[in-house]
């Protein structure tokens, strides 16, 4: 069977699936009034969006430096970064949200919640990233390293042209999974009244009643988002590929 | 090339790789060490390139002390160069990459001075079709070759080759034994950790069988090879000389 | 969500190697068994399910074993007496009542759901048995003392999601900048703090929310509008809304509602004789 009769099958399968279990609810279907507020719908994308991309941003740049920061030898700052990923990793980001929002910055004075949503999800995620370079790291072999020095290499050197390359290359597919994690994660930053996609919606079906047809939408925003980073990984992955 | 191994000693944990290792090479170009797998010809190899320092005693290469200290064994391994038995190649980068970079990176070369020099060691070997590939899309003989090719890039002092042929069929074993031989013939001092004997007899000036970390037999090759003395260097040879 | 992906492929697997027929007949098969279940309603009619968001102490909220209990708790129990049925209470946010009751999760909604034009349009009410209006949390600090002192450009405004403080907000609040919550802590705790600068809510929870933060807001217990709670019934249940009604007229004729009052409403009784304000049952 040529691709295109099996995928078409899968979704045929699929919306059988969906349309069985639909049908057995007695559900007045109400897309007008949904419709009425396409843009709280597009507001709150384009806020999902930049809130997305600027938390990615900065979550790499923490998880970077908390990668550099695992393999320094001055021990204090080495448990600090452990200490940091652990936490994060480990606790609900629905607490985390709270206690930075109304601890922390109340603490610290800063009132913009933009603000702050945004550096909660980049070091939420951080931690997440940080992990994922760090496993891409040790999995570069060993002769490799044995390769580096070899040829005299210095461990800066070794780090930037052999160690480097390779450990993004390998943590490509996981990044990319974090990203989507990210953008579906940012959707928590509700609770602190951020109008993103997700509150957005969950607005839309409260004036209107109308769950399934504020829900489907927002389940279709986020794949928008979603659905490219996952393609372009791919591409990018097939395109540096090589066996080791 | 002056060897001399004294009283080396060289633990892995609780596993003793070489046990008081004395040896003593006057003035040769070409040396093979043989013995069985897990001897201690490896870890000597590594040691007299500097990869790695003895648990204790001393070795000098031509008169200087190897020294121990991170920058000073730095430098050495940058006036040595090294063979491994799995090429040990960077995959990301394609051949002509991979021995152009240390040139440029460690020995100060300009970009294209370093690609020019690359180029050149790739015809040499025959590989001027493969430049620009990367290793995964290589044989086992054209990585070996390679291989070799970014060791002697730099035109290092000694050439130190670990086993370089163990990993590869016959045919790509005679290719890479006829790269070597080129090196030989261009007057390189050369230290190879073989399996394979008729080459170490007719290739190398001087033989040493390492065996249970320590030192069997050394002396001229054919002679050692043909001719054991010793009752551990007989039996290590009864399998070569039987076949 | 890794061995259940495993467990598809291997299915997946088994199926490929089946010939073509039997493929389609366990198609079809899998398919009409969906709709089998789908259609299949069976349910026990002898529960009365209600449903209640327990988080509005003191009239839906959970005791230390973690069992519903409250004015609103009492009252459903008391109606599950009166129609012979075994009450179960469920716990949903208060945005999704209404669309529990209408796909038929819950039969009835007791959480002090004020009825409003909009909603009834999607759901039928009871009469109603509790009359209150909307009041204001605000900050210690600034001087605001009606909605109109709220309405400024550049102020903030807190609203719990699909309460009619929020429909009142949206419907009436011009300058000010609309923030959603779904918890009423989070919207409370951002007037103490000074995040946001009122909180519109009930009268009952304005007053509780201010007792919690009462060296850092101020509450304006005069009710900006009026509203009754009823109880919630699905559309075209008419006989589950007169048996209800009549209920209501019972349980008020016989006190049951003032007693509910002095059992948990007894220090807020005594507060809002002494502010002057109507008790509301």
């Amino acid at each position: 069977m040529s691709r295109w009769v099996s995928f078409g099958c899968a979704i045929l399968l699929l919306s059988l699936f969906l349309h069985a279990s639909f049908s057995a609810l007695e559900y007045q279907w109400n897309w007008e009034s949904a419709l009425r507020y396409k843009k709280k719908f597009a507001d709150g994308w384009i806020a999902t969006l930049w809130i997305s991309a600027l938390s990615l941003f900065f979550a790499f740049l923490i998880g970077s430096l908390v990668t550099l920061c695992n393999r320094v030898r001055f021990l204090p700052v080495r448990y600090l970064s452990m200490i940091y990923v652990e936490l994060t990793r480990g606790t609900p980001l629905l607490v985390q949200i709270f206690f930075f929002f109304y601890v922390v910055a109340d603490a610290a004075g800063i009132q913009n919640r933009y603000v702050v949503g945004i550096a909660i999800m980049a070091i939420f995620s951080g931690a997440y990233i940080s992990e994922i370079l760090r496993a891409g790291i040790e999995g570069v072999g060993e002769s490799q390293l044995l390769s580096a020095k070899a040829i005299g290499f210095t461990e800066y050197q070794t780090f930037r042209y052999v160690i480097l390359p390779q450990a993004l290359r390998s943590s490509l597919p996981a990044l990319a999974g974090q990203t989507a994690n990210l953008i579906k994660d940012s959707s928590l930053l509700s609770v602190i009244a951020i109008s993103e996609f997700t509150l957005n919606a969950q607005e839309v079906n409260a004036i209107t009643y109308s769950s399934f047809e504020s829900f489907f939408p927002l389940a279709f925003g986020y794949l928008i988002l979603t659905l490219p980073i996952m393609r372009l990984s791919r591409s990018i992955e097939n395109r540096l590929r090589f066996e080791t | 090339m002056k060897l001399e191994l004294e009283s080396v000693v060289k633990t892995y944990g609780t596993q003793r790789a070489l046990d008081s290792l004395d040896l003593t090479i006057e003035d040769t170009m070409c040396i093979a060490l043989i013995g069985p797998s897990g001897g201690g010809k490896s870890t000597t190899l590594r040691l007299l390139a500097g990869l790695e320092s003895p648990t204790s005693g001393t070795i000098r290469i031509d008169g200087n002390e190897i020294a121990h200290e991170y920058w000073q064994l730095r430098e050495y391994r940058q006036r040595v160069g090294v063979v491994f038995q799995a090429f040990n190649l960077f995959p990301h980068f394609d051949a002509i990459t991979n021995i152009a970079l240390p040139l440029e990176k460690v020995h100060g070369y300009s970009r294209g001075k370093s690609l020019e020099k690359a180029g050149m060691l790739l015809d040499q070997f025959q590989l001027t079709n493969h430049r620009f590939k990367k290793p995964a899309e290589l044989s086992g003989g054209q990585s070996q070759r390679v291989a070799i090719a970014r060791a002697i890039a730099p035109d290092p002092d000694i050439v130190f080759l670990d086993e370089p042929t163990s990993a590869l069929d016959p045919e790509m074993t005679a290719e890479v034994l006829e790269a070597i031989e080129t090196l030989i013939e261009s007057k390189k001092k050369l230290l190879i950790a073989t399996h394979q004997m008729g080459f170490a007899k007719h290739a190398a000036d001087t033989v040493a069988i390492i065996a249970e970390g320590k030192l069997v037999e050394v002396g001229n090759s054919s002679q050692v090879i043909d001719y054991p003395r010793t009752a551990r260097a007989q039996k290590f040879l009864k399998a070569y000389l039987k076949f | 969500m890794q061995p259940f992906g495993e467990s598809v492929n291997g299915v997946m697997r088994l199926f490929s190697f089946l010939p073509y027929l039997s493929k389609i007949s366990i198609c079809g098969l899998g398919i009409a068994l969906m709709f089998l279940l789908g259609c299949s309603k069976g349910r026990d009619t002898q529960i009365l399910v209600v449903g209640m968001e327990l988080s509005y102490p003191p009239f839906e909220m959970t005791d230390e074993n973690n069992q519903p209990t409250g004015i609103s708790v009492e009252m459903a129990q008391a109606l599950a007496n009166r129609l012979g049925k075994t009450l179960r209470i469920e716990n949903i946010p208060f945005a999704g009542l209404i669309p529990a009751l209408k796909t038929g999760k819950i039969d009835l909604i007791i959480s002090s759901m004020s009825r409003t034009e909009e909603r009834a349009q999607s759901i039928s009410f009871s009469n109603s048995y509790v009359h209150t209006g909307l009041c204001i949390l605000v900050s210690k600090n600034g001087d605001s003392h009606s909605i109109k002192d709220i309405d400024q450009p550049g102020a903030k405004v807190a609203v719990k999601q699909g309460t009619t403080g929020h429909i009142y907000a949206n419907a009436n609040l011009k300058n000010a900048e609309i923030l959603l919550f779904d918890k009423e802590s989070a919207a409370s705790l951002e007037v103490a703090q000074g995040k946001v600068d009122a909180f519109i809510y009930d009268q009952i929870s304005i007053y509780l929310n201010w007792k919690k933060h009462s060296d850092t807001t101020r509450a304006l217990l005069n009710p900006f509008n009026s509203e009754s709670w009823s109880i919630g019934i699905r559309k075209g249940n008419d006989g589950l809304t007169t048996q209800v009604n009549q209920f209501l007229a019972d349980y008020q004729a016989s006190g049951g509602f003032d007693q509910l009052g002095d059992k948990y409403l007894s220090e807020q009784k005594r507060e809002f004789k002494k502010l002057g304000f109507p008790f509301f049952f």
